[in-house]
């Protein structure tokens, strides 16, 4: 298989499992800020900004993957 | 650390991206800086509205849904379009998006890091204490 066509097969891979392992990682931080939150109602507001900070740092994985598939994209083809 | 760590985290980055505006002009160019400036406010409406988000949805008062309805639709399809088409400006060096993206995420954690250097959450205090406790 040559460069091209492995990297037309690997980019959309490599963009859809960052969003699966993003997406995986954001449900397990959400779900255990909920049940933190359940259980200590008053300390909310730092289970909230620990909570954001740890989706904006996940969500910025996947959005680096898409840049990389950006900047790449341009070599297929 | 509350939620005005992160208000401050967004005016930190600001105020860095301002600073920046006449060194990248001068040393890189007007189209780089312009890339990195878009990737910078990108990256704080992007953290922005992940907290309002969070916020309107999770209360103790019960969910404003629609807030978060409109937050949501911001974000998700409103920003990410926003984002998208930043990469596809072809003056644009998607490095240079990606540097500004990056900025306010490594003022996150080198903010982090220095309250937990510092010890200025109550948490540590408490760790602390509980370590020399036992």
């Amino acid at each position: 298989m040559e460069y091209q066509a492995m990297l037309a097969w690997a980019l959309p891979m490599g963009v859809g499992l960052a969003a699966v392992g993003s997406g995986l990682g954001l449900g397990r931080a959400v779900g255990s800020a909920m049940e933190a939150i359940g259980r200590q109602p008053e300390a909310s507001g730092k289970i909230q900004t620990a909570m954001i900070i740890g989706a904006a740092l996940i969500e910025a994985l996947t959005i680096y993957a898409l840049v990389v598939f950006f900047i790449l994209s341009g070599k297929i083809g | 650390m509350g939620l005005d760590f992160l208000n401050r985290t967004f005016r930190t980055t600001a105020a860095l991206l301002l600073i920046f505006v006449p060194v990248g002009l001068y040393y890189l160019g007007f189209y780089q800086t312009l890339a990195i400036l878009s990737g910078g406010i990108w990256g704080i409406l992007n953290v922005l509205f992940i907290t309002r988000l969070v916020q309107s949805t999770i209360r103790a008062e019960g969910a404003q849904t629609s807030r978060a309805v409109a937050f949501a639709l911001i974000k998700f399809p409103a920003l990410y379009a926003a984002g998208y088409f930043l990469l596809k400006v072809p003056q644009f060096n998607p490095i240079h998006l990606l540097i500004g993206f990056s900025l306010l995420l490594a003022v996150m954690v080198l903010k982090v890091l220095g309250r937990l250097y510092l010890g200025l959450d109550n948490s540590v205090h408490k760790n602390e204490k509980l370590q020399k406790v036992h």
